[in-house]
């Protein structure tokens, strides 16, 4: 980065302090939006979905990062900090649902390979059983 | 490098969101990545687009964030992207494997049912073979059944001829013994009494055409030898002759003069005699076998 370039960007962002300031206090703003109490709850729901989808056995990696974003989300609610609530929230969530399609993958997986496998000694049992008695 | 400059550029630094270049963010390149990977995903395409839409419109937003410079607003629609995209491709691998198990499930019904057929059918064909066999079976039994009752009715009804005539089994056949009585002395005329034993014999052979007659006569040894002979010869004779007035083929019918051989009794006394003096009609097997000359016995 040349020297005089950079001198003027020092020089701008002096000039540009009071700006700089403002939008500090744009973002600190959104400290007076609503606790995402509505996605807390969405959060809530997919954690409880995915633990009954079986989660817990086939993702547990994504599910105790949902549980652990739902708890940050709550505790972050009850503090009453609505940004970083609504973050874990969403983030929860996500996990929540990534979780929950993780299990049913690895579930539909299993019963796919299983069924393959029956499938296979069907297809073997039945092409003998086509061959003429001996 | 003055010492203004340098407090600057920590400024710079610590204000990210206000300078003018743009961070690389690890966050928005795994973001990137995922969403990449995911969209390459054939199963993706075709089973979760939806869950693949919802990836792609977090990632633009985070992309418009960093480019936009609003650095603090990235990680958020980035994480979101990336978890989005996975869960997308999760969503597809699920509802492939749920195709292919729908699928597995028709083939294993189709086998099933084929089998079940195939089962039905073997069923039908193995009770129509077991009525054929069964059919086949009672056939050969009333077969065998009637072949037996003929057999067993012919062996008795032979029997009884055979019995009337007075015949005794030996090596050679069934023999009948002719006695002296059917002959006046000296003589080779039957005797009028003989006529019934002719009948029941040319009858049986009649009725037996594929049975062969062997006619042999014999004598006591008062007289010559030549004259016994040929007296036994004509005797036979005599015997074949009435057989044929009575309808018996003469090719069937053997004859031979043995004169006073083979005695069955003692020529010392007249009741020994008696019994040398004598025709033996012999009737062979019903092969149609030849009848074996008189030796020994």
């Amino acid at each position: 980065m040349p020297l005089s370039k950079l001198s003027r960007g020092v020089a701008h962002l002096a000039r540009g302090a009071s700006l700089c300031a403002a939008i500090f206090i744009g973002v600190a703003g959104c400290a007076t939006t609503p606790i995402p109490n509505e996605k807390i709850a969405v959060a809530k729901a997919s954690v409880q979905r995915a633990e009954q989808a079986g989660a817990p056995e086939y993702a547990p990696v994504e599910m105790a990062s949902a549980r652990e974003k739902l708890a940050r989300a709550e505790k972050a609610a009850a503090d009453h900090e609505a940004q970083p609530a609504t973050q874990w929230a969403e983030q929860s969530n996500a996990d929540a649902q990534l979780a929950e399609a993780t299990a049913q993958e690895k579930r539909s997986r299993k019963a796919a390979m299983e069924q393959d496998a029956n499938l296979q000694a069907l297809r073997f049992l039945a092409q003998r059983s086509t061959q003429p008695n001996q | 490098m003055n010492s203004k400059l340098l407090s600057g550029l920590s400024l710079a630094l610590a204000l990210g969101a206000c300078a003018s270049m743009p961070q690389p963010n690890p966050v928005l390149e795994d973001a990137r990545a995922a969403v990449q990977t995911a969209q390459a995903d054939p199963n993706v395409n075709k089973y979760a687009p939806l869950d693949l839409d919802r990836a792609q419109k977090d990632l633009s937003v985070a992309e418009d964030a960093a480019v936009h410079h609003r650095d603090a607003e990235v990680a958020q629609p980035a994480y979101l992207a990336t978890q989005n995209a996975r869960l997308a491709q999760a969503h597809a691998a699920a509802k492939a494997d749920e195709a292919r198990i729908a699928a597995g499930q028709a083939e294993r019904d189709q086998i099933v049912l084929s089998a079940r057929t195939r089962e039905a059918d073997n069923a039908k064909a193995s009770a129509e073979n077991a009525k054929a066999v069964a059919a086949v079976a009672i056939n050969q039994r009333d077969q065998a059944n009637s072949q037996r009752d003929q057999a067993t009715e012919e062996t008795a009804r032979v029997q009884a001829e055979l019995d009337a005539l007075k015949a005794t089994p030996t090596p050679r056949g069934l023999v009948l013994t002719l006695g002296d009585v059917m002959f006046d002395t000296g003589r080779s005329e039957l005797k009028s009494g003989a006529g019934r034993k002719m009948d029941q014999l040319a009858q049986f052979l009649v009725e037996h055409p594929d049975r062969r007659v062997q006619i042999d006569g014999f004598t006591d040894s008062v007289g010559t030898d030549s004259y016994n002979e040929e007296l036994s010869q004509r005797r036979a004779d005599a015997v074949k002759t009435a057989l044929i007035s009575r309808g018996v083929q003469p090719s069937r019918i053997g004859t031979e003069g043995y004169g006073k051989a083979y005695p069955v009794a003692s020529n010392n006394d007249s009741g020994g005699r008696q019994l040398n003096r004598r025709v033996e009609v012999v009737i062979g097997g019903n092969n149609g076998s030849a009848i074996a000359p008189r030796a020994g016995l």
